[in-house]
């Protein structure tokens, strides 16, 4: 109980230590901290619809921490999740768009096809890791910049938006019928088919002989080998499942807010949601948490510019102080712990 | 004319263990002295101590007539004394002259160093040394025998006059073994005083000056010419003078053996780094007995214990489980026929330091899934059961949410055997399962083999403590260079096992 609580505390005093540091920051550079607070919580819970925008805006992160969670239960640093959702994203437009037939078959499919593609982009270092021992991080961060450049190609070329001239590459938007959530980025149908893969992560990360062997192989490589864990599978799957969650917030965030697939939308949530993984003490619930705090962030940094004259770069410095003292933190718990 | 090297009444304690007692010894300039014991009989650490590596307890330390204070690594390299560690302390990824440089205490100054003007200064010590080595080699792409004596040129470059080496010839093959030796002998003649660990009694006869001998960290025999020494009379004072046949440790009676268990049929399998493998090995282990393995350390036992666990494939042979033939396969196959382990490290190996004391436990439990889709895990059902398996092996503990590395070594051993123990066992290989573990743990591990001995399960207990291997066993086989020196049934002579153990006439 007394570790469990410690443990809370060491994730919560960094945020608390980032907030107070931001907080003199604006303060020194002459802005009104107590209406930054306000818009903050305006933005994030209070204003109208805001509170939708935090869920909106959760919904990403907290796929891909919990995709992410997998492979860092296995030891593996898996920071393509950016990437993987993208890849993802593409995978479902593709279907959404290209493939005839009622909404009841090419629904399902569009997300299936996200999730594979996600899935595959993730498999692909997995395998380079775990057959040839190809570094992990490295592999998965460049990764990332090939699937922005692929997709931003797709964007501008087969799948271009004829009506779209100049500004932002994007894909022509899914057809209405095939759309999860309306503009506004929320449904009471995402909610469910968020809660259900929650769910399911919670089962197998943290019920399934399957998580506890994970758990194993990341912690305990040698014992794992004595027992007779296969670790190059195990961590084969971790990575199957983190891209495939990662795939399925690209697949959410087509179908959903955004209604098409975009480049350069949102091109940092990836590496947000190994934070928010973090955060969350590497814990399905922690996670949920988490994500809330940075989708309400999120939704805030949107928000701001109207009610308050801070920039929003100013809530980035805040969301990049609470990443840096958090991994420090992160760091600090590794060592001591061995 | 003083010695070379001295130190007087050193102790060295680590924790509850006693490492080194009251070692007072001195070793004569210009000459081989080897340094010999079993693992564990305080070689390193004494090494280690006299480097300034380590800070003893008490004791006191001159070296060439120049008293100098323990712990201080800086002081007894300027004072003339270096150490070659069995690990090589270069860094592999530097080249020769830069790591030499790199270690040289004498470096050239400055922030800016000239590659040049080190290449030459460093081929030029090397060729006085009689290295033949390119100096812009990267040292990761040399063989270990010149790695080696290019430590050796590290240390005397640093104007060492005594020179410890820690078990130079362990990583080493018969034909470069030879090479060293000439090396360590033209050093002599120079007049250095060599202080080296040695393991195996031929390269002592053929090497040192003098011998000295420690057992269980006492000195048992001060430096004493070896002219004046028999092969037999040190493997006894290494091995000890206990008697003959001890009597039994544990009180179970040994049970009549049945039927035959486990057969290795002429198993081979290649090394790994310094670890040996196996170059032939058969036996038959049978039921209701505990078969010991005896062996100096490093005889190919890490090899044995990974491929009867599976963890390793032989090269050739054949591994039999009754009348199923085991060679190929899996860990996990291994263990659902009933095969289970205790291994070496305890820390890694034998069990997680992070993971709950449940997680430890039953880790096992993924085996009993196997083949179902999502195997749900009823955690209440698992604490209440490792709450029982935890109770009945007397481990002291918390809370099951406790992780691992909370325990003492006794304990986290107690609960890999509830771990190991549990379930349908056909037999079980323990290595070194009491090593660093007090008297009662001790005691509790032997206990728990013979009773699992007792239900007709087969044990096989890799020990290099002949007093463990005595006191339990029911037969002893010797490992020695990755092949069965020797088997002996009970009645177990401590003179003929040694010679099998150590190897000589």
């Amino acid at each position: 109980m007394m570790n469990r609580a410690l443990g809370i505390l060491s994730a919560v005093l960094p945020l608390l230590l980032a907030i107070l540091m931001s907080a003199a920051l604006f303060f020194a550079t002459g802005y009104d901290v107590a209406s930054v607070i306000s818009g903050v919580i305006e933005g994030a819970i209070t204003g109208f619809g805001s509170f939708w925008q935090t869920l909106r805006w959760s919904m990403p992160l907290l796929l891909i921490a919990l995709g992410f969670l997998f492979c860092l239960r296995a030891g593996e640093f898996n920071i393509g999740g950016q990437g993987q959702m993208m890849m993802g994203g593409l995978g479902t437009v593709a279907v959404a768009l290209l493939l005839p037939g009622p909404v009841a078959l090419v629904l399902p499919l569009a997300i299936l096809s996200g999730i594979a593609l996600g899935a595959a982009w993730s498999f692909l270092p997995g395998l380079l890791k775990v057959k040839l021992g190809a570094d992990e991080v490295i592999v998965t961060l460049m990764l990332n910049f090939v699937a922005v450049l692929f997709v931003s190609w797709v964007t501008t070329g087969p799948l271009k938006d004829p009506a779209v001239r100049g500004e932002t590459a994007s894909t022509p938007t899914v057809d209405s019928a095939l759309r999860l959530s309306g503009g506004d980025g929320m449904s009471v149908t995402l909610l469910v088919l968020i809660a259900v893969a929650v769910v399911f992560a919670w089962l197998l990360a943290e019920r399934s002989a399957f998580g506890l062997k994970l758990r194993y192989v990341g912690e305990a490589p040698e014992a794992a080998r004595w027992q007779g864990m296969q670790a190059g599978q195990l961590k084969l799957w971790a990575y199957v499942l983190a891209g495939s969650f990662a795939g399925l917030a690209g697949a959410f965030e087509v179908l959903g807010p955004n209604g098409r697939l975009v480049t350069g939308a949102t091109p940092t949530i990836g590496f947000t949601a190994i934070v928010v993984t973090i955060v969350g003490l590497s814990r399905v619930s922690g996670i949920v948490f988490a994500a809330l705090l940075f989708g309400g962030l999120q939704a805030a940094i949107l928000f701001l510019p109207i009610v308050s004259d801070l920039p929003s770069s100013g809530l980035k410095i805040l969301e990049g102080l609470i990443a840096l003292l958090v991994t420090a933190e992160f760091i600090r718990r590794r060592r001591g712990t061995g | 004319m003083h010695s070379a090297l001295q130190c007087a009444g050193v102790d060295v304690r680590f924790g509850t263990v006693q490492a080194l007692r009251d070692i007072s010894l001195s070793f004569d300039p210009g000459k081989i002295h080897a340094l010999l014991g079993q693992n564990g009989a305080g070689k390193s650490t004494l090494a280690r101590a006299l480097s300034g590596v380590l800070d003893p307890d008490a004791g006191s330390l001159q070296i060439q007539g120049q008293a100098v204070s323990f712990g201080d690594a800086a002081a007894t390299q300027a004072a003339g004394l270096d150490i070659v560690h069995q690990r090589f302390a270069l860094p592999p990824g530097f080249t020769v002259a830069e790591a030499l440089e790199f270690a040289s205490s004498r470096k050239m100054g400055g922030a800016v160093y000239s590659k040049h003007k080190i290449d030459a200064k460093w081929q030029a010590r090397l060729n006085e040394a009689g290295l033949d080595v390119p100096v812009s080699a990267k040292l990761s792409s040399l063989p270990v025998e010149t790695v080696q004596a290019i430590e050796i040129t590290r240390a005397l470059a640093n104007d060492a006059r005594v020179l410890i080496l820690d078990e130079p010839t362990a990583l080493l093959s018969p034909e470069t073994i030879s090479a060293l030796f000439n090396q360590l002998r033209r050093l002599r003649e120079s007049g250095v005083t060599l202080v080296v660990i040695l393991h195996k009694l031929k390269e002592v006869m053929a090497l040192a000056d003098t011998v000295s001998i420690l057992r269980q960290g006492t000195l048992v025999l001060p430096p004493t010419p070896t002219e004046d020494l028999s092969e037999d009379q040190i493997r006894e004072l290494m091995i000890g003078e206990a008697p003959e046949t001890p009597d039994a440790m544990v009180s179970t009676a040994p049970k009549k053996p049945e039927k035959e268990l486990l057969a290795f049929a002429h198993v081979a399998s290649r090394g790994k780094g310094p670890e040996p493998g196996l170059t032939d090995v058969s036996f038959t282990l049978r039921s209701g007995e505990i078969l010991g393995v005896a062996g100096v350390e490093g005889n190919g036992q890490r090899a044995f214990a990974e491929i009867y666990a599976g963890l390793i494939r032989p090269m050739r042979g054949t591994i039999t489980l009754e009348d199923t033939d085991l060679t190929a396969a899996s860990v996990a196959e291994r263990r659902a026929c009933g095969l289970r382990s205790v291994p070496f490290d305890r820390m890694t190996e034998g069990a997680s330091l992070s993971l709950t004391l449940w997680e430890n436990t039953k880790s096992w439990l993924a085996e009993q899934f196997r083949g179902t889709a999502i195997p749900l895990v009823r955690l209440a059902g698992m604490r209440a059961e490792t709450r029982a398996e935890l109770d009945r092996y007397g481990v002291v503990y918390g809370d099951v949410n406790q992780p691992g590395g909370t325990l003492s070594g006794g304990n986290l051993q107690r609960v890999i055997l509830a771990r190991e123990l549990t379930g349908e066992v056909c037999a079980v290989l323990a290595a070194q399962p009491t090593r660093g573990l007090d008297f009662g743990a001790t005691q509790f591990v032997w206990e728990e083999l013979s009773r699992v001995r007792n239900t007709g399960a087969g044990v096989l207990l890799i020990s290099s403590d002949l007093d463990e291997l005595f006191g339990v066993c029911d037969r002893i086989m010797v490992l020695r260079g990755g092949r069965v020196a020797g088997l002996f049934e009970r009645g177990f002579s401590r003179t003929e096992i040694g010679r099998a153990m150590v190897g000589g006439a």
